[in-house]
């Protein structure tokens, strides 16, 4: 019983001494390498020479063939899908935040006949899956002529029951007096959720905004199934995940152009994930706070 | 504007029974405030959304389902009452129980291989310093790039002639695998992409869920003389059951709507091998353009979520926030 005079839960592995500590963190980083390999592999293969990626043991240093980038590049209209993509998550997320931000102000501060009806009715959403969905959506998109818009890949996904009830906790953590005092200097309800309500929620629209940005980053049967009669690429509303799809059975077998797409393509998520890695982490580490709330 | 509200905040939170005048009067004020009917149309922008692309769908889901139904028109559908429900138990290929069986197994896998790795790699990256939070970012990167871009990276990561993952258990000298183009390894291939995808998010829960625990029952556990591996058993998870709740719960219902992975890694095959429910309620709504039929295994998954979410509700009180 080495450790039991230190403080708090000792570490599961490797608890005794500085042996176990460095085992415990060369485990953690071999472990961690393991799972960004892939990420380094393929920026490997979209720099590495023609016909190398078949050569068994498989390469791992890069050899900067640019030529592969610049291919993939050229094959498919990237800077049309990823302003697609941009202004589809944009949208999307501004439209979750301001419902978020209403719905939660409502169901956390508001009393009215019903609330409790209609808390019930939008934690149901959580029921109904996007597969189940996407045949009915699909023939109301259709007879509401909106299959291929921008209007369906945003709209339906402009609420979000995480953002609602995230928002809600956050306001039922904050002070009642505040907002109380608020509306009696006479603000109005509006006025109140602008001023004071919003600035304190902050942390939770952000926290909404990076995984709702991602979400509709990273969907993908959803735009396949509602932009799948896109003809004209110059004019297309597809994202750029259907883009990559569609090269990728295009150009299946260059693997080397379909590394370099691949790469150019999720890059800027990723740094968009290290940027904000925070929030995220926030985001499901407040989704763990939801268990005990 | 704002800094006289703030200020008259301050006096209030600080004294609220000090301040002069009429508190009756106050009080009510406030809850006038608060008890509103226009409640109603704050949360409508939401609540019209949802009824709209989620609620009114989902029952529309029911309807289509029980039509041969037309989806160029419509109008020409024929009624079929239960004939899609019917023809699930028929003995086409592939056989509704058969994909019944993939997604039962995909779930089952992801619910304990995942529970168990995100576990293991929370306990061994909790409260750590620099190099322990660096590995914590790198598991939770996959999470956060595109299950379509990094599937296309998998495929050729499992390809059984010059690939990574052959590669690595050549090394090791293991037995090397056919990976996604045999039907007894397709399934567990498209597992471990999905592991490499989930468990940085499921990790980072637990890790939230660790944070919270508090230090006395462990301590008392260590002075009572317990190991390690008895304090993790009966104190450390004990503890953690609201958390793994949750996060089997998640995991569930995630796996059970799985398409993307199955779609770009393995199509479904070989010979339907990973063809799950989901994938199924794709196949035939849109490829095979059956939408009545698609439109009733889609009211089985609806089932089975259904199942899964008031499971998770029962043991979980209180849980209500989830994946976006």
């Amino acid at each position: 019983m080495k450790t039991a005079s230190r403080k708090g839960r000792r570490p599961a592995f490797g608890g005794a001494g500085r042996a176990g500590h460095y085992a415990r963190l060369a485990l953690a980083l071999l472990i961690g390498a393991a799972f960004v390999f892939p990420f380094y592999w393929t920026v490997v293969i979209s720099l590495g020479k023609p016909g190398e990626f078949s050569n068994f043991p498989p390469a791992l240093w890069p050899h900067w063939q640019w030529s592969n980038w610049s291919r993939a590049w050229n094959a498919a209209p990237w800077v049309r899908l990823f302003a697609n993509t941009v202004l589809i998550a944009s949208g999307t997320v501004l439209l979750c935040l301001v419902t978020s931000l209403l719905a939660g102000f409502a169901f956390g501060v508001l009393r009215f006949p019903g609330r409790k009806a209609l808390t019930l009715l939008v934690l149901s959403v959580l029921m109904m899956p996007g597969t189940v969905l996407i045949i009915p959506d699909y023939v109301l998109a259709n007879d509401l002529h909106l299959l291929n818009t921008y209007w369906i890949q945003i709209i339906p996904w402009g609420a979000s029951v995480f953002g609602i009830f995230l928002v809600r906790q956050f306001f039922l953590a904050i002070p009642q007096e505040i907002l109380d005092a608020a509306a009696l200097d006479g603000a109005s309800r509006l006025r109140v959720l602008r001023s004071i309500g919003m600035p304190m929620v902050r942390p939770a629209l952000l926290i909404i905004a990076v995984n709702v940005f991602l979400g509709s980053w990273n969907s993908f049967l959803w735009p396949v199934i509602m932009t799948s009669s896109t003809m004209d690429s110059s004019n297309t509303v597809q994202p750029v995940e259907v883009g990559l799809s569609i090269f990728s059975s295009a150009e299946g077998t260059d693997f080397p152009g379909l590394a370099a797409a691949v790469t150019f393509t999720t890059l800027p998520v990723m740094v968009f994930f290290l940027v904000l890695q925070r929030q995220f982490i926030r985001g499901a580490l407040s989704a763990a706070g939801g268990v005990r709330g | 504007m704002l800094a006289t509200v703030l200020g008259v905040t301050a006096t209030t939170t600080a004294r609220p029974l000090a301040v002069p005048g009429r508190p009756a009067r106050r009080r009510n004020q406030a809850r006038d405030f608060r008890t509103t009917r226009w409640g109603w149309a704050y949360s409508a922008p939401a609540v019209l959304i949802f009824a709209t692309f989620v609620i009114v769908p989902t029952g529309y889901t029911f309807y289509v389902s029980l039509w041969k139904w037309n989806a160029l028109n419509p109008a020409m559908s024929t009624f079929k009452g239960v004939g899609n429900y019917q023809r699930l138990f028929a003995a086409t290929q592939p056989t509704f129980l058969s994909s019944v069986w993939h997604s039962l197994y995909f779930s089952g896998a992801m619910v304990i291989g995942g529970t168990a790795v995100s576990l293991a790699m929370a306990l061994l990256l909790q409260r750590g310093g620099v190099l322990l939070n660096a590995s914590r970012v790198a598991l939770f990167v996959p999470h956060a790039t595109p299950v379509i871009a990094t599937s296309m990276i998998w495929v050729w990561i499992f390809n059984p002639r010059f690939g990574l993952a052959d590669w690595v258990l050549h090394s090791l000298h293991l037995p090397t695998s056919d990976w996604l183009q045999s039907s007894g390894s397709s399934m567990p291939a498209v597992i471990i992409y999905s592991l490499w995808h989930e468990v940085g998010f499921t990790t980072v829960v637990f890790l939230g869920g660790l944070a919270t625990l508090p230090n006395e029952l462990s301590e008392a556990a260590r002075v009572d003389g317990c190991s390690a591996w008895q304090e993790f058993w009966y104190i450390t998870w004990h503890q953690l059951r609201p958390v793994t709740t949750f996060v089997v719960a998640i995991t569930a219902i995630t796996s059970l709507q799985a398409f993307t992975q199955f779609y770009a890694l393995s199509g479904g095959g070989p010979v339907y091998a990973t063809t799950t429910l989901s994938y199924l309620v794709y196949q035939e709504a849109f490829v095979l353009s059956d939408t009545g039929y698609g439109a009733a295994l889609a009211v089985v998954l609806f089932a089975v979520t259904v199942l899964f979410t008031l499971v998770r509700r029962r043991t979980a009180a209180g849980s209500e926030s989830s994946l976006v």
